[in-house]
């Protein structure tokens, strides 16, 4: 039998010659009926899965973070790992990408309605977030228990206008690292407590050759990115009992005489070659290249890492005060674990969050009967810390590394990095008005006067 | 007088004929013709629309409003206020910002067009011209975050290029350190990494310009400048309109070769248009001032382009 399409009958449902593409019925319903099921699939696919909805099914909660490798990765895995094993109900799925484009992956995956449930954004942003309608705020329970549990900088840093958002996680205060070999060479016996003492420290050591090139930074002031350069401004700001923006978070402080004295001193320190911004500051402590630098606990396990023996010679101060006396003052920066509006599951992600950074259980590698949280264990795990100084104090108490001592007193005095909607901005705008007064383009008059003109306009504007 | 009946009229003499259906018939037939036309033109005329048409109407659109880049539905129109703002006292967006995307764009362009002439000239007139191209097309197949880095390297106080200088007795230069220096630094690599098109398009002009004026200028006793001068870059004309045009395009929306090597810095000295619409969106959450800064820089590169064909054209070349 000739199959039909060779006759010139087309066979049923399918068009003739005459008919267009369009016309046949028959042919259009089959279209519809492929195209609805392949859309819903594609969509299905598209969408991440959230668990069927169906009641007494389990729940699949998201869960972003910049934990995308390494040990940070794996020890974040881990708690996660031990919820799913021991909740049947609801489920924990992470995803991770690299903190340079975490809030890149916010913003997309929010305006393509796929935002996760859990979010774990850096605190800088939390006015932002906010402002977009993103991070929905603390149930009353929780936000009461993080006021309880953390210290002040922490619970600022996970706070706008005065409201909790979330559950904060690792905290990073500011310190000052030295090189012990580079001070004793140059005859000194201990590290800096005074900005006098930091800046005769810093041209005792720092050395050039006849050309002109850096051997030797005393003080490692650097242009490596934002929060570099703007880090040990803001420490030594917060040193110098200054802060950054006003209480209400519209309009800038830093054109006082704090500021004025911050600024000051690097001009000084850059002018007289005991600071070369240009040069990696990370690598030229680790090479025996910088006598002194201001950076955040992270960095002691990074060096301890990368120096090996070397780290010995590593040390830990508080950041300098100006004078003898002075309370000691540093800036502390973090990130939390918030919920997002877009959440269909909020109760049982806030139910999550408690488990994991409230929760204490267990440490096997302290005392007999000690307790810390699950994330205060995570973090101390890969060499940071948290705002929860009972656990700090647990963990850290007996034995580690001394060098996160400074870090973890720091955390009773330590100010927050703002928040503010426009808070990045305003950051980058500083950043780019402290290298114009290292390189020379400004003065500190005019680096002043230009911070505080571009920050307040950005800081102040209705949104 | 003859009556003569035409063609409409005979069709009438006539009766009835089977006119009407076969003109109904050809006109379904480029009915369908058409509609078939436009079903094989479909695809490409979808890419256009979600790829090219959506997303320019998506940036008109967020241009004139304001959007935090979270949910769709806080786009918030404003009017006009994203343009203003860019240029309305204080902001950075004419000075420096444009400032230096211009200065990047025209000393890229002048840089590796003296660069590829000479060059091109010099390959026109070697053996191996073949091998000469490929090594001067070699960075342009080398990824622009490979080619920052090494040039980094080779910037800083103990690479390459100062230790050619302390070799010579001179002192270290911060290139990339020093707001006088940065910028200039950047756009010598630009052009070096932009030669080698440029090598090949001025080599190809060459190449097409008749060996018999050369012969004629040579017959006349012209020396080599004279002939360079009232031949060869007359002649050449049409390919330095294309390197020309092209090279300041690819300048004036220049972004990653920056980000690689300053990052927009030190201070604001080698921030560009570019670099600063990435940041205004994704970093600050300000799309409309992004979206308006995108058209401002397109309403530039359109006016220096066309600039460009002018003063070509009123040197009597017709591009």
């Amino acid at each position: 039998m000739t199959p039909p399409h060779r006759t010139g009958d087309p066979g049923p449902g399918r068009p003739t010659d005459r008919q267009s593409p369009w016309q046949g019925r028959g042919l259009g319903r089959r279209h519809f009926a492929l195209a609805l099921p392949s859309a819903l699939l594609v969509s299905g696919c598209a969408a991440p899965y959230r668990g069927s909805g169906r009641p007494g099914d389990p729940i699949v909660l998201t869960l972003l973070s910049h934990y995308a490798s390494g040990e940070l990765k794996q020890a974040l895995q881990g708690p996660v790992d031990e919820w799913n094993a021991t909740h049947d109900r609801v489920k924990v799925r992470t995803k991770a990408v690299e903190f340079t484009d975490l809030l890149t992956t916010f913003m997309v995956r929010q305006a393509a309605g796929q935002g996760a449930d859990i979010i774990h954004p850096y605190c800088l942003w939390n006015g932002q977030l906010v402002r977009a309608g993103v991070l929905r705020p603390a149930p009353s329970g929780h936000a009461v228990e993080i006021g309880r549990g953390y210290g002040r900088a922490a619970v600022d840093a996970a706070s706008v206008g005065g409201r909790v958002y979330g559950y904060p996680t690792e905290v990073q205060t500011y310190a000052l690292y030295y090189n012990k070999r580079l001070l004793r060479a140059a005859g000194l016996g201990s590290p800096p407590r005074t900005w006098r003492e930091l800046e005769e420290a810093a041209y005792r050591t720092a050395r050039r050759d006849r050309y002109g090139n850096t051997l030797v930074q005393g003080f490692g002031l650097s242009t490596y990115d934002d929060s570099t350069t703007v880090g040990q401004t803001l420490a030594l700001l917060g040193a110098a009992g200054g802060s950054f923006v006003s209480a209400d978070g519209r309009s800038t402080a830093i054109d006082s005489p704090a500021g004025r004295a911050v600024f000051e001193l690097e001009h000084r320190l850059v002018v007289r070659g005991a600071s070369t911004p240009g040069i990696n500051v990370y690598k030229a402590f680790q090479s025996g290249q910088a006598a002194m630098v201001i950076s955040a606990g992270w960095w002691t396990a990074s060096l301890r890492a990368e120096m090996g023996r070397d780290y010995r010679e590593v040390g830990v101060a508080p950041v300098p005060v100006p004078r003898a006396g002075d309370r000691p003052g540093t800036l502390s920066t973090g990130f939390m674990l918030g919920v997002n509006t877009a959440s269909e599951h909020p109760r049982e992600a806030w139910e999550f969050l408690r488990w994991l950074n409230a929760e204490k259980v267990g440490v096997r590698t302290a005392r007999q009967g000690a307790v810390a949280t699950r994330m205060s264990s995570l973090q101390v795990s890969v060499g940071s810390l948290t705002g929860r100084a009972d656990d700090m104090g647990t963990l850290l108490g007996a034995g580690g590394d001394p060098n996160l001592r400074p870090f973890r007193e720091a955390l009773a005095y330590a100010v927050p990095e703002p928040n503010v909607p426009g808070a990045q901005q305003a950051k980058s705008l500083l950043r780019q008005n402290i290298e114009a007064l290292w390189t020379g383009q400004r003065s500190v008059d005019e680096a002043l006067r230009a911070v505080r003109r571009q920050v307040d306009q950005e800081v102040s504007r209705s949104w | 007088m003859v009556n003569v009946l035409t063609p409409e009229r005979a069709e009438r003499a006539h009766g009835p004929r089977p006119a009407r259906p076969v003109v109904a018939a050809r006109d379904r037939t480029r009915r369908r013709q058409t509609v078939v036309a436009y079903l094989f033109l479909a695809p490409t005329l979808l890419f256009f629309a979600v790829f090219l048409v959506l997303p320019l109407g998506f940036a008109l659109l967020l241009s004139l409003s304001h959007w935090s880049g979270f949910a769709l539905g806080d786009i918030r129109p404003v009017g006009l206020d994203n343009f203003t703002g860019l240029f309305a006292d204080g902001s950075t967006f004419l000075a420096p910002v444009l400032t230096n995307t211009l200065l990047f764009a025209l000393g890229t362009v002048a840089l590796a067009l003296a660069g590829s002439l000479t060059v091109a000239t010099c390959i026109d007139n070697l053996r191996f011209q073949g091998l000469w191209r490929t090594l001067y097309f070699l960075p342009i197949v080398t990824t622009v975050v490979a080619v920052g880095n090494v040039w980094k390297y080779m910037y800083e106080p103990g690479g390459l290029v100062n230790g050619a200088l302390n070799a010579l007795g001179l002192d270290s230069v911060a290139f990339l350190q020093d707001p006088d220096t940065a910028l200039p630094s950047v756009v010598v690599v630009q052009a070096w990494a932009s030669v080698g098109t440029a090598i090949l398009v001025l080599t190809a002009g060459l190449k097409s310009i008749p060996e018999s004026y050369y012969e004629a200028a040579a017959l006349d006793g012209a020396g080599p400048v004279t002939v360079f001068r009232r031949i060869t870059l007359p002649l050449l004309r049409p390919s330095l309109l294309l390197v020309c045009v092209t090279q300041i395009v690819t300048g004036l929306q220049s972004f990653a070769l920056i980000v690689v090597m300053t990052r927009g810095g030190p201070g604001d000295a080698t921030d560009v248009a570019a670099l600063e619409m990435y940041r205004q969106a994704f970093s600050y959450g300000d799309w409309g001032t992004a979206s308006a800064a995108a058209f401002v820089l397109f309403a530039v590169v359109l006016a220096v382009t066309l600039l460009q064909l002018w003063i070509f054209r009123r040197g009597g070349e017709d591009a």
